[in-house]
């Protein structure tokens, strides 16, 4: 244990995720030898985020929030006049719309998850933004779903989950395939992934 | 495949050792008891399955105050030099080298050595509950092929999903949790059915080298079968619809892979309540000596012996019959002192108190 300020701070950057016990006490320690600027940057940034970040109303994307501040605002990508609003990638977290849209193959609208079906979390479809989905396919004139969560064992089953759930709308679901990577050596792929590539595969026009 | 070197780093109570494995034949290790003999075996059996055979936690296999152990071997495997690596952690992932390159995945470290292990535990095989017998086929699939390590983890995970699931139901069932289940007896089906199905192809593999082992190890021709039975009936994801009320109600799975049986009979009684001691004991033997002879029939090179203390178990036929029986191949063997008349180690070690002499 520490003094009183210092252990309140390893105590803060040990709920953090991926942060365990000793990282938190290393990064407590650097923060003690930050200059004050670097350190009041640092509280700033975060501060900020707070304020000026929030969701946006229409897919769970980060957003930020105009001057006012009224917690109703639209992310870049909705509020994106070019992109194609009929089809929409639903993902789990706001960090895999970055990965999607380096791709630049993508350009409809998202949808944020905020999380997947995982019961031993605590987390049931109602804990998901489904509902918002629904009401999004309805008002949107949504004619296509990619469904984008994870390729493991939640990510699958939500997947699934909301495929069961959009298959009497009539809307179009596709789920992005699984396969290998690009610039690979089939030598080297690990079986899994190569079994999911073969039986995925594809007819070749010849 | 050839297991040459063998090096532990705070593993078990071992600061540093460094074994030698005989190129071929018996390896003898010999020491009092709790002198780590058998950590010596398990630090093997680590490379080969990334666990400890006796199914020890992490935290029991890292030497007090280290923060993780490494477990080191050279081996050949088809003609190619491999020294293999692994660094236990206490916290977090282990860390896995293959001729000094970090695998992307742990798991890609099986199926690069292979074991047999026999050990005095293996009476609970027949005398234990059926997990016992249920974690001695996963443990041979995943040998047999590493791609089942994925299988039976994705099983295990969906089970405790839908576990989690039906107890925070409460018994209650509403379409919110209907539609959830759904989901999950959807994934269970596909995946239960196929561990069911790997589980039931591999005992059909094991059934005549077992009958074949027994009648050599007892010494005397046996009926012996091996069954797997299955918790349901007719396709497990329409068998899940069934059992979904009492599911609910009790707040658990009630069929699965998990709730499977390997019935063994011996002259066509259960073993395991009918049988003698010292036909339990030959039974035992003999399914161990199954998965060997499977698994040296699939990878065309017989995994590595590891026989721990098992003539202290064994009175003196069957220990002969055992030795008389080995497959040829290394074979790595700890005792206290005392050999079967017949045994000529390639390779005799001493060990004494966390050291090897």
């Amino acid at each position: 244990m520490y003094a009183g300020p210092v252990q309140g701070l390893i105590d803060e950057l040990g709920r953090l995720p991926g942060v365990g016990p000793k990282s938190a006490q290393r990064i407590a320690f650097h923060l003690l030898k930050l200059s004050k600027e670097d350190a009041q940057r640092l509280s700033a940034a975060i501060n900020e985020v707070k304020e000026r970040v929030s969701f946006c109303r229409r897919c769970f994307n980060v957003a930020e929030v105009a001057a006012e501040g009224d917690g109703d605002a639209l992310c870049e990508l909705c509020g994106d006049a070019r992109r194609d609003a009929t089809v929409v990638c639903v993902v789990e977290e706001p960090r895999d719309i970055v990965a999607v849209e380096k791709t630049q193959e993508f350009s409809g609208r998202y949808h944020v998850l905020q999380g997947a079906i995982n019961p031993i979390e605590g987390v049931g479809p109602d804990q998901l933004r489904v509902r918002e989905l629904l009401s999004r396919i309805e008002g949107e004139g949504i004619t296509e779903v990619i469904l984008c969560t994870n390729p493991n064992i939640e990510g699958e089953a939500t997947a699934m989950y909301l495929a069961r759930l959009l298959s009497p709308l009539g809307v179009k679901t596709t789920r992005i395939a699984s396969g290998l990577p690009v610039g690979g050596d089939l030598e080297y792929a690990d079986e899994l992934t190569l079994g999911r590539a073969l039986s995925g595969r594809r007819e070749v026009e010849g | 495949m050839k297991l040459h070197r063998l090096w532990l780093t705070d593993f078990r109570n071992y600061q540093k050792a460094d074994l030698e494995i005989a190129p071929g034949g018996l390896t003898v290790i010999v020491g009092d008891n709790g002198t780590g003999k058998t950590s010596l075996l398990e630090g093997i059996g680590y490379l080969a399955s990334l666990g400890s055979f006796r199914g020890s936690p992490r935290e029991a296999l890292v030497r007090r105050g280290a923060p993780a152990a490494t477990v080191r071997a050279e081996a050949t495997r088809a003609g190619r030099r491999l020294l293999l690596e692994a660094e236990v952690r206490l916290a977090g992932l282990d860390r896995v080298l293959v001729n000094r390159q970090p695998l992307r995945r742990v798991r890609d470290l099986l199926g690069a050595i292979q074991v047999s292990v026999f050990s005095p535990d293996d009476l609970t095989l027949v005398k234990g509950g059926p997990s016992e017998r249920r974690r001695y086929l996963d443990a041979a699939l995943v040998a047999l092929h590493p791609r089942n390590d994925a299988l039976c983890s994705d099983v295990d995970r969906v089970l405790r999903q839908r576990a989690a699931l039906l107890k925070q139901a409460g018994g209650r069932s509403s379409t919110d949790v209907e539609r959830t289940l759904d989901v999950w007896d959807a994934k269970l089906g596909a995946a239960g059915e196929a561990l069911a199905e790997a589980r039931e192809a591999l005992v059909a593999m094991l059934e005549p080298e077992v009958a074949k082992a027994y009648d050599q190890v007892a010494g005397t021709a046996a009926v012996t079968s091996v069954r797997y039975v299955r918790s349901w009936e007719g396709p497990l994801g329409d068998a899940l619809g069934v059992a979904r009320q009492q599911d609910l109600r009790r707040g658990a799975n009630t069929i699965g892979p998990q709730r499977d049986e390997v019935e063994l009979q011996l002259e066509g009684l259960p073993a395991r309540t009918h049988a003698s001691q010292g036909e339990q004991r030959s039974l035992a033997l003999a399914l161990r000596l199954a998965t060997h002879a499977v698994l040296a029939g699939t990878a065309g090179e017989p995994p590595v012996l590891l026989l721990d203390d098992v003539f202290s178990e064994l009175d003196e036929d069957r220990a002969g019959a055992l030795l008389a029986h080995l497959p040829a191949g290394q074979a790595v063997l700890t005792t206290t002192g005392a050999l079967p008349p017949g045994v000529d180690p390639a390779l005799r070690v001493r060990v004494h108190d966390g050291r090897i002499l």
